[in-house]
């Protein structure tokens, strides 16, 4: 198809979107503020003798930066796994969670929340780190026993992993139920609220892992775009074009399992974003992973910090979960484009 | 060039080919035939590294392929699978491109090779084209266009291997396709084909592989091969050879 | 007399705004009842979604859910103090608060009297109103007394269930260790309930337990309403024991989490009432303190 806006016209309302994204992101928010506030926080930060109001302060470089950097990385991440995984089936509507890294890591969080009520609760200090570490490691162990499941003399076999991932994820989501079913109201409220995601209290302390992860994916799934154009011809067809497509898709996977583990580990369950944004992507941009791989993670950074804005607005001084708002946000405009994209073909 | 001996292929325990022995020259276009399940795929997908043989081996250039390392082998070997499942929504000129991804010629050059192998594949006229919105014919010539641009422009020591690249084709487009291969080997390379037009093989294969129950029947010259007696053997079907009145190639009528 | 009190209070509170903690955040449905109860409802600029008694804190900002608190919301209203149960969260929101200034003062929603007693201390010192905190906390503790020094006489202790339902659900039992066990017993009930936690029971398991009470409490509904939504649902509870008796007392779920209620006394006296219906109550215990 041919892109319906030229990709110079994409990328720059992408980035300029981004950009508007972060400082809404640092500007907005129940504690009114000017919008030059954040940017005299940081110019005052780099040495410039500016007035800055202690509270407002404190507000953006101890809430809303962390939160921002956390909803940029989660989002974009989540995009990015997204586009991995659409190219590993080969599929325009997979999802990350498909290899069962979402349904480990919620199984992971759930263990994590109701045991550790039940043991009378965790301390308060600790609680944050061992619920994204347990959604962390989750993720990365039924991820680990999919890939397993999928291999097949040396071979990952997609269409079985596929299967595998399913099944799986039918059987967390048993257990999960089984969590919910020995857990008390309260405990049973958390869980629902983790399942909705939410970039609230984000920290640096629990930030630098999700970055470091973010920046991985970043620098490493751009080197693989060509052969993941290859590999929409076909498994084999890639390996007549010189792609190792055993090494492509094991890394696929690896990058998937790692961002969106410690994406879920650090907000919770955040979807449509990593299943959504890169297919809108492909409907402006045209399949080439070549461009896909950077405009989604763009978006996907701009739907999750305009969302995360919404979130702590709409309801304020409470806060909707924001993964009712990316769905509320994405569902319409993709709609839009599925009727508009018939209407075209 | 391509050289399998002995070559032996397994699938699901039960043995598909047995015993072949085959050689691709440079420059030539060899022909299979055989009917359906004879093993002609099988021997595509061994020829092209897809499947193990179970005994004996395929060498190219004179080494086993298994020793080819992927993008190195991948500028010197194509392979046309019978149907493509790709479904995205690609330009045409991106899918023709994905054939330059073993090759670092640079954008230029490879927006040049992407139109001469459109215009080899008769299908120039495809350029900017969504992908998805072409016939199934239009879109093997696509992917002809994309095989022809891996190996472009052709050379000795490289090998196309073809599984039906006519199947989807009207009769016009069968023989464009066919010239457009004939072609390409005379730059060099060796072509192997998989055909089930057994006049299609008379006129523009050098020499003629006919597979029966996962053995080679017969091998060689159109002349050779397409007679009474082996036709009537391997596709248990009663034939009058004539020859074609102005080119002369052997002429297989259906009784 | 107390007129004047009043008075000079109200002066003081001209004079000098900043004595107590001027601007509170109270959160948990008990907390705030208790706030409301000792006089301090001037000083809420926001309370938590489980915060609805009495109905005059609906119109206050709401915070939200009590385990999901948002630094940023509670900062814009630029709270002295914020006041919860232990369920407060999330912890890193908590820590956000704390270090924006905010004083934190987390009580027990275990339901005990020693924990009330020690949560109305707390309350009376954060809005300077000791006195008026103990002489609740001894009033409360007298009409609970008092009941219980009647329920001594009475014999034959009831079988009860409590059923918390909610519409399309089965019904969840209160088992021990919960709010619901607590008021069962406070009332002179036996809970035939065995489990821990509030679990779903199966109609025939409720059948079997053969209860002579069952208290009913629905999240939406209330009074009549709620006991028939929960007979049309389980047709079988008709046949308990309670169900042919028609003992099917109703009470409030907020009763049932978030710590204590000051509604507590008159809902047990009402319990006890439906327990034991010989139990001559003096008309003051029915209608309770609560304000």
């Amino acid at each position: 198809m041919k892109p319906l806006f030229s990709i110079r016209l994409v990328f720059i309302a992408l980035a300029l979107g981004l950009l508007l994204a972060i400082s809404l992101s640092l500007s907005l928010g129940p504690v009114a503020m000017s919008l030059d506030t954040p940017w005299r926080v940081l110019l005052s930060r780099l040495g410039l003798p500016l007035l800055v109001e202690p509270q407002a302060q404190l507000i953006i470089e101890q809430i809303r930066l962390p939160r921002t950097l956390l909803g940029l990385a989660a989002g974009g991440v989540l995009a990015l796994c997204g586009v991995a995984m659409q190219g590993l089936f080969r599929n325009p509507l997979a999802d990350p969670g498909l290899i069962g890294v979402s349904s480990g890591a919620a199984l992971g969080a759930a263990l994590m929340i109701v045991l550790g009520a039940g043991l009378g609760g965790l301390a308060p200090e600790w609680s944050p780190y061992l619920l994204s570490a347990s959604a962390f490691a989750g993720g990365l162990l039924v991820t680990s026993v999919v890939y397993r499941l999928g291999r097949k003399q040396g071979r990952v076999d997609v269409a079985t992993m596929l299967l595998a991932g399913v099944a799986l994820a039918a059987l967390a989501g048993a257990l999960i139920g089984l969590l919910q079913y020995l857990a008390d109201d309260a405990t049973l409220r958390t869980l629902t609220f983790w399942n909705l995601g939410s970039l609230n209290g984000a920290s640096y302390s629990r930030l630098w892992p999700l970055l470091a992860i973010a920046l991985l994916v970043l620098v490493s799934l751009p080197r693989s775009a060509s052969a993941l154009n290859a590999l929409l011809l076909g498994e084999s067809e890639a390996r007549h074009l010189g792609v190792d497509v055993e090494r492509l898709k094991r890394r696929l996977i690896l990058l998937t399992a790692l961002g969106v583990g410690a994406a879920v580990a650090a907000c919770g369950m955040i979807g449509f974003v990593g299943l959504v944004v890169p297919h809108l992507m492909r409907l402006l941009l045209g399949p080439d992973h070549r461009t896909l791989i950077p405009a989604s993670m763009l978006a996907g950074a701009s739907l999750l910090l305009l969302a995360d804005v919404l979130a702590r607005l709409l309801v304020a001084p409470a806060e909707m979960p924001i993964g009712v708002l990316t769905a509320l946000i994405g569902a319409p405009f993709f709609l839009y484009l599925l009727v508009r994209g018939r209407s075209h073909a | 060039m391509l050289k399998c001996d002995n070559l032996h292929v397994q699938r699901g325990g039960k043995t598909i080919l047995a015993g072949i022995n085959l050689t691709l020259q440079d420059g030539e276009v060899l022909a299979v035939l055989g009917p359906n399940g004879a093993g002609k795929s099988t021997l595509l997908a061994a020829l092209s590294g897809e499947l193990l043989p179970s005994l004996g081996q395929v060498l190219f250039a004179d080494k086993p392929l298994a020793a080819w390392l992927g993008s190195e082998r991948a500028q010197r070997l194509a392979v046309l699978p019978q149907q493509s499942s790709l479904n995205f929504a690609f330009v045409v000129d991106e899918v023709v491109g994905l054939g330059r991804l073993p090759h670092a010629s640079g954008r230029q050059r490879d927006s040049e090779i992407i139109g001469l192998a459109l215009e080899a594949a008769d299908a120039a006229h495809l350029r900017g084209r969504n992908y998805v919105e072409l016939s199934g014919g239009e879109r093997q010539r696509v992917h002809l266009a994309r095989v022809l641009a891996q190996l472009w422009p052709g050379q000795g020591g490289q090998v196309l291997l073809l599984d039906e690249p006519t199947s989807m084709l009207d009769p016009l487009h069968q023989l464009a396709t066919l010239k457009a291969v004939r072609a390409f080997a005379g730059q060099g390379a060796g072509v192997l084909v998989i055909l089930h037009d057994l006049n299609l093989a008379a006129r523009f294969a050098d020499r003629i592989a006919l597979l029966h129950q996962g053995g080679l029947h017969a091998i060689g010259t159109p002349d050779e091969v397409l007679t009474e007696g082996n036709l009537q053997t391997v596709f248990n079907l009663p034939v009058i050879m004539s020859r074609h009145p102005e080119l002369g190639c052997p002429w297989v009528i259906p009784r | 007399m107390r007129r004047n009190t009043l008075l000079a209070m109200a002066l003081g509170l001209l004079i000098n705004p900043a004595q107590a903690a001027e601007r509170l955040i109270s959160v948990g449905g008990a907390v705030s009842e208790w706030l409301v109860a000792l006089g301090g409802e001037q000083h809420l600029v926001a309370v938590d979604s489980t915060s609805r008694h009495p109905l005059s804190l609906t119109a206050l900002p709401n915070v939200g859910y009590q385990r999901n608190l948002t630094a940023e919301g509670i900062l814009a209203l630029q709270p002295d103090a914020l006041i919860g149960t232990e369920e407060m969260g999330p912890p890193p929101v908590l820590a956000q608060l704390k270090g924006a200034g905010v004083n934190l003062y987390t009580l027990s929603s275990a339901p005990s009297l020693p924990t009330l007693e020690a949560n109305l201390a707390q309350l009376g010192a954060l809005l300077g109103r000791e006195a008026e905190a103990q002489a609740q906390y001894q009033a409360f503790q007298a009409q609970l007394a008092q009941l219980e020094q009647q329920l001594s006489q009475q014999s034959s202790q009831p079988g009860v269930l409590l059923l918390l339902s909610h519409a399309g659900g089965n019904p969840m039992v209160a088992g021990t260790d919960t709010a619901g066990d607590w008021l069962i017993k406070l009332a002179g009930g036996h809970n035939l309930a065995s489990h821990e936690g509030y679990k779903p029971m199966t109609s025939e398991a409720l059948l079997a337990l053969a209860p002579q009470v069952l208290v009913v409490t629905d999240r939406a509904l209330t009074g009549a309403k709620a006991r028939a939504a929960l007979l049309e649902q389980q047709p079988a509870l008709a046949a308990t024991p309670a169900g042919l008796a028609q003992r099917l007392p109703v009470i409030d779920p907020t009763l049932l989490v978030g710590g204590v209620s000051p509604r507590v006394p008159k809902a047990v006296a009402e319990l006890a009432q439906a327990f034991y219906p010989a139990l001559q109550l003096p008309s003051s215990t029915l209608a309770g303190s609560a304000p």
